[in-house]
């Protein structure tokens, strides 16, 4: 970016009578500026509007979050008696510190166990060729196909056999999520496609066997890829709702954070949870968020690289 | 037609002449379809038949040791010092048996019935009968066990016909040492592998065969087990689906089915080119703050969708943010009926879709923007092209050829957008009967008649109704589309 | 000690493809090999089958005593150098070359010693604590020879190693992997789509097409007697010219027409067409290389006559495309030493010339096996 902006405004124009292709100079192009600078302009504009629009609904929810007098919806955004009472009530009153920890134990498991298999599984499509290998990957491409709630019941009974369900909802939904990451496995093969095979067999002859060619090779080289898997399997239990929900079935102490506050704001009487939720909410968002925006770059990359690999 | 005289030809022309020879071309290609599918059967009966062959020249040729691997898995192997493999062969065998003898045989017993015994009540005390879940999960199982037994049995058999060749040919048998030290090496992808694969089968592939199965299966509310017996119905549940008698189905499965298409086209493409164009606008030159607007939007990503989304529904609702100040200021008299109208209920799911997916979109586009090599735009510049003619010659057609499989991919996930509607609607206004709303996506719709009313036999119905859409789509789009057919094209 | 041997060697592909057909060579201790041919020949797979990165589909490859078809790479006791290096981009010179030593749980010390030793010879002693992105191709591809030269293998392979340099590094590297292998004094196996590599570094040359040997021999047997057209047309730069001619067996001997040039045949030449039963043809492909021809004055009569198209000045020589009505234009390689200023004038696009060649110097091929006529 930087480097185009030093390069002289100049435009190139081919004139066809003379047959040359002509540099013709900024002076002769100011109309073309004015023109550009309006284009500019309602691009700001635009863009402006746009973030506001994206940030509202997260600025009015803190505003909320913050209102004293009363829990549920009202007609105005600003609280007249601004305060931490919907917080306090979160801390000391609420299930609430113990979802976060639920959701937190979760999300950190998972985060570890499910990178360590969709990194296995990627590495192991993308580098060796064996029997079963087109198998699986066309399996995993029908069996996505099925929409997964479709499993819930039967799931349900298997971890309900296991002593998983209620009570035990949490090691149950850590299984749950676990247990099929080997099929999320394009993106960070994606990657590994990207890292020349001649590393793999150089190392090979150098001596190293495969496992110690994941290890010592490929490992350092997709630091991006294994932070982007982190960051995702971290981020995704915070976000489910139907799983958790209908594995904690009844059970207030081992809800995630989503079922948690879905039920204060959707099954009780919201109107005096209304506030209680938006500072929920505050309190789920600011981790996360920060998280997100520490580690952009890594999930950007992964984002638009899992994209183009497809 | 030479090729030189289809560039002659005109723009219509073309796609007339294109038009008539795929259709020219078709009769041929289901031919060589139907021919494929035809010789795959082929295939399988040949190979199934040079298995068995295989099979019994192994006995007719092999040695004792061969020969008694037959019944007692494992031994030829042991007996030829390989141990490991021998043992493990073995001990599978010993589970395999001790399985269908005390749990699995009685489960497959009943399979064909799902169970005939019903509970009864003999005065306080309840007296179970068959269990027609647990026979359908566990007889399904059983039969997953019954063939990878069949399958290692033929290994072992293999195993023992290479170690009889290996050992003829003067070569060094594979012992318990090579085996261990080839699953970090040449068998590394065994070691790496079979955790994985375990889970997808256990969570996944086999919930999925006995859904498919609860399909063909009276199961509902009123076949509940353990206290009552369900059974097989064949294709009763999806006769009612498409019929208009009784319940109906077949008006509430039409709608839901229409709307969830319509939804996943607006949702897909509306998301794709507004977010195209919201790159596109951070990324000109000269638009300063580059880093600022995108972190503004990456930040709408990140807010988990429960708190975001709820929230937002919220400030739709009769008595919401929304609607109060619109009708403080005067500009409305009573409510917007955002979630209570139907079609405005549609309309406000879009466009608050098009909230949550244009941050996603802009990344996406922008990574692909970046990746456009620069002399191209050099020498559109320097053909003579301006902005927009720039746009739709070079732009738009590299990012569709990039994000093809990606349109794909989103196309099938909005069909499955489960989040979205179910936090801002739970799929209501409620207006279709069984239980199916304005908004019900396929998958929504599934979910309620699941957990609100356990109607498991609709809902893998529409579970299987679900697969189908995805798989007719993605195979049109496959064979449309060079671009996704070809992994190593990636490469 | 490290010969190595190869019997019946084929490679097919999952899909059918059949890459190497039944190669058989045996590779002597100490020789420097060199697999050459054009892309797709097979040349490469076959290197990666020795190395054992691909599977040998049949056959028998030998590595001193041991057959190693089922060897793991690590296990063959073999080095190979990559054409895009392959260093490993986040350790630093001198861990990249330590790498298959310390993989091989080598003491300290003997690491040092060696990776010292091996920096020393390619001098790149210098660079060894930089990542191998901070370095320029000629020096990447020293590290590269160097991680190879540290293990002190059996064998080395090089597959395509100077191809990803540009010209005037590649000619140095050349130079600098002809006294390498003088001090190193092992087995080479040197893979290359370039004829002036394979004959400059090669004590033999495999000639390779289509998965097929073509010829193996030094390079001066391979320059000198080409067995096919395809060997003559590969070796040598530019191309040999061929021309349709035909051949006419007479009492004394045999004789070539082409156009108005009557060329009596050698001795040599007559009997070893004698000795391969070779009758009259009316069409036989004549070989002749663009430095044999010779330009002649408009007065002789015994040789082609043409109009120049093209003239190359490439400075020590002069290259003249020429037409003949023949359907190829005819190349001849004129050193400019010999010419005076009057002649190199007269030798420019549009003007008449007419050339001829020596009986010694011609090749003769069957059109229909396009096989050496002159075959021993």
């Amino acid at each position: 970016m930087k480097k185009e902006n030093q390069i002289p405004e100049v435009d190139i124009v081919v004139d066809h009578e003379a047959g040359v292709i002509r540099e013709v100079k900024p002076e002769k192009l100011r109309s073309k500026k004015g023109h550009e600078r309006r284009v500019n302009t309602s691009i700001y504009v635009l863009l402006t509007v746009m973030s506001i629009i994206w940030l509202a609904p997260f600025v009015f929810l803190v505003l909320q979050s913050f209102r004293c007098e009363s829990g549920g919806q009202v007609n105005y955004l600003l609280p007249k008696q601004w305060g931490l009472d919907n917080y306090v009530f979160l801390f000391t009153e609420s299930n609430f510190p113990r979802w976060f920890m639920n959701t937190l134990t979760i999300g950190l498991v998972v985060a570890v166990v499910q990178t360590v298999i969709q990194l296995s599984v990627s590495y192991t499509l993308s580098r060796m060729r064996f029997r079963g290998r087109k198998l699986f990957m066309k399996a995993v491409l029908v069996l996505g196909m099925f929409p997964g709630f479709l499993t819930m019941i039967c799931l349900y009974f298997l971890l309900k056999q296991l002593g998983m369900t209620q009570a035990g909802a949490i090691p149950g939904l850590i299984l749950i999520y676990v247990a099929s990451s080997g099929m999320g496995y394009h993106i960070s093969k994606g990657f590994f496609d990207t890292i020349p095979k001649s590393l793999d067999e150089s190392a090979r002859i150098d001596g190293a066997t495969r496992f110690q060619v994941f290890l010592k090779i490929i490992m350092p080289l997709a630091k991006p890829i294994v932070i982007y898997t982190i960051l995702m399997a971290f981020m995704a239990p915070w976000g489910d709702y139907v799983f958790a929900s209908y594995v904690a079935f009844g059970k207030a102490s081992s809800y995630n954070v989503a079922v948690g506050l879905y039920q204060w704001v959707n099954t009780n009487d919201f109107q005096g949870y209304f506030t209680r939720f938006c500072a929920g909410g505050v309190i789920v968002a600011i981790p996360i968020t920060a998280l997100l925006l520490a580690l952009q770059k890594y999930y950007v990359e992964g984002v638009t690289g899992g994209t183009v690999k497809g | 037609m030479t090729d030189l005289e289809y560039f002659k030809l005109s723009k219509p022309a073309k796609m007339w002449h294109n038009l008539l020879t795929s259709l020219r071309n078709l009769p041929k290609s289901v031919l060589g379809k139907i021919k494929s599918f035809f010789m795959f059967f082929v295939h399988l009966f040949v190979g199934f038949f040079n298995e068995i062959k295989d099979i019994v020249l192994t006995y007719k040729n092999g040695d004792w040791k061969t020969r008694v691997s037959f019944t007692v898995m494992g031994f030829g192997s042991c007996a030829r010092g390989q141990w490991l493999r021998g043992l493990l062969f073995f001990a599978f065998q010993t589970v395999f048996n001790l399985y269908i003898i005390f749990f699995g045989g009685a489960y497959l017993a009943k399979f064909n019935t799902l169970g005939t015994v019903a509970t009864t009540r003999k005065g306080r005390v309840t007296v179970y009968g068959d269990n027609s879940f647990l026979i359908l999960l566990y007889g399904i199982l059983t039969i997953f066990f019954v063939l990878a037994f069949i399958y290692t049995w033929r290994m072992n058999v293999k195993q023992n016909k290479l170690a009889e060749e290996v050992l003829k040919a003067g070569k060094k048998l594979k012992y318990a040492k090579d085996d261990i030290s080839g699953l970090l090496d040449s068998q590394f992808h065994k070691t790496l592998m079979a955790l994985p694969t375990l889970g997808i089968f256990v969570f996944t592939v086999l919930p999925i065969i006995f859904m498919i199965l609860v399909a063909f299966t009276n199961y509902d509310a009123n076949h509940q087990s353990p206290t009552n017996l369900f059974t097989w119905v064949g294709l009763q549940n999806f006769r009612d689906l498409f019929s208009t008698a009784n319940a109906n189905y077949a008006n509430s499965f039409g709608q839901v089915l229409l709307w969830t298409l319509i939804w996943a086209f607006f949702a897909t493409f509306l998301n794709y080119f507004l977010g195209m164009l919201v790159a596109i606008m951070i990324n000109k030159k000269g638009i300063k703050l580059k880093k600022m607007w995108r972190t503004i939007l990456v930040m709408t990503i990140a807010i988990p969708q429960f708190v975001s989304l709820l929230y937002v529904s919220k400030m739709f609702a009769a008595d919401g943010l929304v609607n109060s100040y619109l009708m403080r200021w005067g500009w409305i008299e009573r409510p917007l009926p955002f979630w209570t109208d139907p079609a405005w209920a549609q309309i406000t799911v879009i466009i608050i879709n098009i909230w949550i997916g244009i941050p996603y979109l802009m990344l996406i586009a922008t990574g692909i923007l970046m990746n456009i090599p620069a002399d191209l735009y050099e020498s559109a510049r320097i053909d003579g092209a301006n902005a927009v003619q720039t746009y739709g010659k070079i732009t738009l057609p590299y990012m569709l050829f990039v994000t093809g499989p990606y349109l794909l991919t989103s196309f099938i996930g909005n069909i499955n957008n489960f989040n979205v509607i179910f936090l801002l609607t739970q799929g209501k206004p409620d207006v279709l009967g069984n239980k199916a709303g304005a908004t019900d996506l396929l998958i929504t719709w599934l979910y309620s008649l699941t957990v609100e009313d356990t109607n498991y036999k609709m809902a893998a119905c529409i579970g299987i109704i679900v697969f189908v859409v995805c798989a007719a789509i993605s195979l049109v789009v496959y064979n449309f589309m060079p671009s996704v057919k070809n992994e190593e094209d990636f490469q | 000690m490290a010969c190595v041997k190869l019997e019946h060697v084929k490679k097919i592909y999952d899909g059918g493809v059949v890459a190497v057909q039944d190669f058989n060579l045996e590779i002597k201790d100490k020789e420097f090999v060199v697999f050459v041919g054009p892309s797709g020949c097979g040349k490469s797979t076959t290197l990666r089958m020795i190395a054992g990165l691909e599977d040998i589909s049949e056959g028998t490859l030998t590595i001193g005593e041991r057959v190693v078809n089922d060897v793991e790479p690590k296990d063959r006791d073999i080095a190979m150098v990559f054409q895009n290096y392959a260093l490993y981009p986040h350790i630093t010179v001198y861990e990249n070359m330590a790498f298959p030593l310390r993989i091989r749980k080598m003491k300290n010390d003997e690491i040092h010693r060696r990776v010292c030793q091996a920096a020393e010879i390619l001098g790149i002693t210098e660079y060894l604590g930089r990542k191998p992105k901070n370095l320029s191709g000629g020096q990447r591809q020293r590290v590269a020879i160097g991680r190879a030269i540290v293990r002190e293998p059996q064998v080395f392979l090089m597959d395509e190693p100077l191809s990803n340099l540009d010209a005037k590094l590649r000619n140095q590297m050349r130079a600098e992997i002809i006294l390498l292998r003088k001090r190193l004094d092992t087995t080479f196996i040197y893979v290359t789509h370039d004829q002036t590599e394979a004959m400059t570094l090669g004590d033999r040359i495999v000639i390779m097409k289509d998965g097929f040997i073509q010829q193996v021999g030094t390079p001066e047997e391979v320059f000198d007697t080409p067995h096919n057209l395809f060997v003559a047309g590969f070796i040598g730069a530019p191309q040999m010219n061929i021309f349709e001619a035909k051949l006419d067996k007479r009492t004394d001997g045999y004789h070539v027409l082409l156009q108005d040039m009557d060329l009596k045949l050698d001795e040599d030449k007559c009997k070893l067409l004698e000795n391969n039963g070779v009758k009259s043809m009316d069409k036989v492909l004549l070989g002749v290389r663009p430095e044999h021809m010779t330009a002649c004055s408009e007065s002789e009569t015994n040789c082609v006559k043409g109009t120049i198209m093209v003239n190359e000045m490439m400075g020590s020589e002069l290259h003249l495309h020429v037409a003949t009505g023949m359907p190829k234009n005819t190349i001849l390689r004129l050193p400019t030493v010999d010419l005076t200023s009057a002649e190199r004038a007269a030798l420019v696009a549009g003007n008449k010339l007419s050339f001829t060649f020596a009986s010694k110097v011609v090749q003769l091929f069957d059109p229909e096996s396009e096989q050496s006529l002159l075959y021993k």
